[in-house]
């Protein structure tokens, strides 16, 4: 979270000739972030941004406390002031007026405390108070309520005042809400109240605060009131952090009583009140000092070995320069044995710091990590297998980008209409529980739909995209989803050819040569579904299918608003990449000439040309290369090569084969030679 | 018939033809050579008469010299042809359009990934990928971060319906690379660790700077004797690499769960070089995480952390893009809404 902290007000608690743009730098290399210094009225601000582990620096005396032992690491003297009014003992007060308090459950509270004041006057604060809240991003509102809030700011100790007055039979009772109980806070809102959160309840059960989050507006001073309850408590973080996500509301107070307020700086903080409420409203203590604290902070130490500092933070660090940089921060050395030391930390420092570790990183920061050396690893480099996935995911891409391909990348989610269109049952995907909108519900177990959304969002007439990405297919309760990446393609136009063809160099990219396309025929399946019955293939490397290509049915295509044909390839990189191989072959240069001759057969309606080229080949091992050159109608042209490494053929034995090539082709297809 | 009436004929034969003007004289000069009749051919004819030893010496000789002749002829008849273009009255407008061969296009993100990959494996990092669809135990509560932990509030995480495991908690789709580091520790068993996993990361958040899904790229190195130098030193020569020798960098304080110590990375930034503008804060770019991997961490990946140590970081792949061209898109949403006309600006 971020804060604002005037310099001004900083150095009231820091005696220091630091300028703000060193006080700046220091405190960002060393500690927190200032990530902007804002001049006001000639005044820097500085926004801060304070880690969660670091409430103990929500404040402008936490911070002050942290650049007194960083400044001096610069060269730059520091010395933090004591806080005198927090000196000062409360008056005692005979024959106070009362207040009943019951703490239901004692882990909700674990410090309370109250004071009254009477002969209060309502009026605007002094000229500096208001000025420092308004540099600080807090709106000054009266004399009582801006002494809560400047505290909270000085000290990071939020407070909340009640007017006594208001707080029926005097009294308070401390608990847990109960389900559909209702607030109206300060700021007018209504709230219903998750079961579990803090409120009191006054002596008629009106609730009357919604405890470390904001109070009732049943009980909120206003400019009639004389009398005023101070209230300075700590609360369990974990109940007020749920009372906020579930009201999906959060103020100031709540965010630091959510990190964790430092019980032992109620006190303090209570001090400091008693006197400004005296001050700036006229105010005189008009109770006991109610001081609730059952279960008080216990001393807390860790142990530090030395020579563990210094392998984790890789230089040598002395034993002294440790301890002074410790004691700067508030620890105190506790024991001291050769190498091992042990420190107690301080009370606003009680939850963050447990363990050795803990300790290093006090050191490590406060002595500068800028200050270390930069150095590369050294020592074994790991004897890892290499993934060669990777490696062919980056080739194929290229190759798709050079063949004239466009990547896209889309969001795994997609919807539940999506897929829909798509012929798939969202019933069998993986589903988001709390997506983020109706779009993005379902992870994705194909990536055609958001490609058909490409083309159906962009109004492009040539679309050539591909996308390469995992695929999330359900498996069983207790495991996870199988994660398959898939290359699919998508071309529109009458293009199968041309996304066939962008297949079989992949293929060949990869070093894949036994595979066939294979007709589509299932009807049931994703596939038949959303692909044209008759004009898709299969790619098959014997029994396993690789994946398909072919145009999406004219209904899915009607569904996403796209017009025309478009063409699909979708394949199963896992399977790809299993059988891909980077051997390279060699095959001796002919050395004897080839005879190339076209023949051109009159086939049936529906003849594969796929199988043509089968049985053709099946003619003889002379046969070296078959093209199909020409396509028309009911006639189809090879260019067929014919080739002995041994010897130059002659028009005899080529004669041979082609009598061969004709006879087999009239006997399967009744094609015959034009 | 002796040797030096063959060579003789072959020098006049091809200084006639170096001389010839048209193809008619070459014609005629073939004729007069190599035609039925011709010189060199009637002497071919004369070899089988010769005695056996001259009939090779000779017969080998003519052979030459009409090969020459042919080849003469040959170069001839090219260098004629070529003489025929009028080279001076050629041409063509050099300035009209060339015929590009059709270009696609790699998204940048894919760009951003090879390039990072390429660095880190220069220095012995390994590329993993690991699920996206992860169990709470990988993404959280093995990196030191308990159920209801405020830590968790930094990821919005998106959860999984209907899928739970009874020892690793319920699914969520991984708002970080980081639970890629237990997932290491325990695929690999013990160090040396370099690991580089690169995924998609997903969160319940979705505004300029931010896409409901974006890549991350996460180092872990755990071996004896990783200290805090080695981080420094390895963060220092990605900047270096990926950014350009002119760009600094900064290491802040910060907080993580699982790291400890934790640090936050800054590098200058380019736009006003270090001195501070609308764009950066206090002339510094925020790149990411890192830090020490918390000894708890390393016992969760089954390491014995009194033996080794390790550091990780974890950074934005979109981030490092756009910090790095300077590329100001003003919605990073774009990489990933596939508007053909933004995608084929690169």
């Amino acid at each position: 979270m971020n804060i604002l902290i005037p310099d001004s007000w900083l150095k009231e608690h820091l005696k220091t000739k630091a300028t703000p743009k060193q006080v700046a730098n220091y405190l960002t290399l060393c500690s927190q972030t200032v990530e902007k210094i804002k001049k006001v009225n000639g005044d820097s601000v500085y926004e801060t941004e304070i880690t969660t582990n670091r409430p103990d620096c929500l404040s402008v005396y936490g911070i002050a406390r942290e650049l007194n032992a960083i400044l001096p690491q610069f060269g730059i003297k520091a010395k933090l002031k004591e806080i005198a009014e927090s000196k000062k003992e409360i008056p005692q007060v005979k024959k106070g007026l009362p207040l009943k308090v019951k703490i239901n459950k004692p882990s909700l509270c674990p410090r309370f405390t109250a004071l009254i004041f009477k002969n209060i006057t309502i009026k605007p604060s002094p000229k500096i108070i208001q000025e420092r809240l308004e540099k600080s991003g807090v709106r000054p509102l009266n004399n009582v309520i801006d002494i809560s809030n400047y505290l909270m700011l000085e000290s990071g100790q939020p407070m909340h005042t009640f007017d006594y007055d208001k707080i029926k039979k005097a009294t308070m009772i401390l608990r847990e809400a109960k389900k559909g109980e209702k607030i109206v806070t300060l700021d007018k809102e209504t709230r219903t109240l998750p079961t579990g959160a803090i409120v009191i309840e006054d002596g008629t059960g009106r609730i009357i605060d919604l405890c470390g989050i904001m109070g009732g507006a049943n009980s909120e001073v206003d400019e009639k009131t004389k009398r005023v309850l101070l209230f300075v408590q700590t609360y369990d973080p974990m109940k007020i952090r749920r009372t906020c996500q579930a009201l999906a509301f959060r103020t100031e107070a709540a965010a630091r009583f959510e990190k964790g307020v430092n019980p032992e700086g109620v006190i303090p903080a209570m001090k400091k009140a008693r006197i400004m409420f005296e001050k700036n409203c006229g105010a005189k203590v008009a109770s006991e000092l109610i001081d609730i604290y059952p279960n008080p902070q216990k001393a807390k130490t860790v142990k530090l070995d030395i020579n563990q500092a210094e392998k984790l933070i890789g230089v040598k660090i002395t034993k002294q320069k440790i301890t002074n940089i410790l004691e700067s921060l508030g620890f105190s050395l506790v024991t001291d044995h050769q190498s091992l030391i042990t420190f107690s930390v301080p009370h606003w420092r009680y939850d963050d710091v447990s363990i050795p570790e803990d300790l290093i990183e006090e050191i490590a920061r406060i002595y500068g990590y800028h200050r270390l050396p930069s150095n590369l690893p050294r020592g074994k480099i790991p004897a890892v297998t290499k993934d060669s996935t990777f490696e062919w995911i980056y080739q194929i891409k290229n190759a798709f980008k050079n063949w004239g391909l466009t990547e896209v990348m889309s969001y795994s989610m997609v919807s539940q209409t999506q897929l829909e269109k798509t012929e798939i049952e969202p019933k069998e995907c993986i589903k988001i529980s709390n997506p983020l909108t109706e779009d993005l519900v379902y992870m994705r177990p194909s990536l055609i739909p958001s490609l058909l959304m490409v083309v159906s969002e962009n109004n492009q007439d040539e679309i050539t995209i591909f996308e390469l990405a995992n695929v999330y297919l359900y498996q069983k309760i207790d495991k996870l989803p199988d994660e398959a990446p898939m290359l699919t393609g998508l071309l529109t136009g009458e293009k199968f050819y041309q996304a066939k063809g962008v297949v079989e160099s992949i293929l060949a990219t990869m070093g894949i040569n036994n595979y066939q396309f294979e007709p589509y025929h299932l009807k049931q399946t994703f596939y038949g579904k959303v692909f044209h019955p008759a004009r898709t293939a299969e790619v098959m490397v014997k029994k396993d299918s690789l994946g398909v290509v072919g145009e999406i049915s004219p209904h899915v295509l009607a569904r996403f608003g796209v017009k025309g044909r478009v063409v699909v390839f979708d394949l199963d990189f896992r399977e790809l990449a299993k059988r891909a191989s980077k051997a390279k072959k060699y095959t001796p240069i002919p050395k004897y000439p080839a005879i190339v001759e076209d023949l051109t057969f009159v086939v049936p309606p529906k003849t594969l040309v796929g199988e043509m080229f089968e049985e053709i080949e099946k003619a003889s091992q002379l046969i070296k290369l078959t093209e199909l050159i020409d396509s028309y109608k009911n006639t189809r042209t090879f260019r067929i090569t014919y080739q002995s490494p041994k010897k130059t053929l002659t028009d005899k034995e080529v004669e041979k084969i082609r009598g061969k090539i004709v006879h087999k082709l009239k006997t399967k297809f009744e094609a015959k030679l034009k | 018939m002796e040797s030096n009436r063959i060579q003789n004929l072959k020098n006049q034969a091809i200084s006639s033809i170096l001389e010839a003007q048209s193809d008619e004289e070459l014609e005629e000069l073939r004729i007069a050579y190599l035609g039925r009749k011709g010189r060199i051919t009637q002497l071919l004819k004369e070899i089988p008469s010769l005695s056996p030893s001259e009939r090779k010496e000779i017969g080998q000789l003519a052979n030459d010299a009409k090969n020459a002749i042919e080849q003469a002829l040959a170069d001839s008849k090219r260098a004629q042809a070529a003489k025929e273009i009028d080279i001076d009255k050629e041409w063509l407008d050099v300035t009209a359009p060339g015929k590009r061969p059709s270009v696609g296009h790699l998204h940048l993100v894919t760009e951003a990934i090879q390039e990072i990959t390429t660095i880190f494996e220069k220095i012995g990092f390994t590329r993993v990928a690991y699920p996206e669809v992860e169990w709470d135990w990988y993404a959280f509560e093995g990196l030191n971060m308990p159920e209801n932990h405020p830590a968790r509030d930094e990821w919005e995480t998106l959860y999984i319906d209907h899928l739970e495991n009874k020892k690793y908690g319920h699914a969520v789709l991984t708002p970080h690379t980081s639970s890629g580091q237990l997932r290491e520790m325990k695929r690999l068993g013990k160090p040396p660790i370099r690991m580089l996993n690169i995924a998609k990361c997903y969160r319940r958040q979705s505004d300029v700077s931010h896409a409901p899904m974006f890549y991350q790229f996460e180092g872990l190195v755990i071996d004896k004797g990783i200290n805090i130098t080695h981080l420094k030193g390895t963060l220092d020569y990605f900047a270096k690499q990926y950014f350009g020798p002119n760009r600094k960098t900064r290491i802040r304080p910060f907080h993580f769960q699982f790291t400890e110590p934790s640090i936050e990375v800054d590098v200058s930034c380019d736009i006003c070089q270090g001195k501070g503008c609308r764009l950066c804060k206090q002339g510094w770019l925020e790149l990411g995480g890192a830090g020490m991997v918390h000894p708890i961490v390393l016992k969760n990946g089954g390491i014995d952390p009194e033996k080794y140590t390790g550091f990780a970081f974890g950074w934005g792949v979109e981030r490092v893009l756009m910090m790095k061209a300077g590329l100001k898109i003003d919605d990073l949403r774009l990489l990933y809404t596939n508007d053909l006309r933004f995608l084929k600006q690169f």
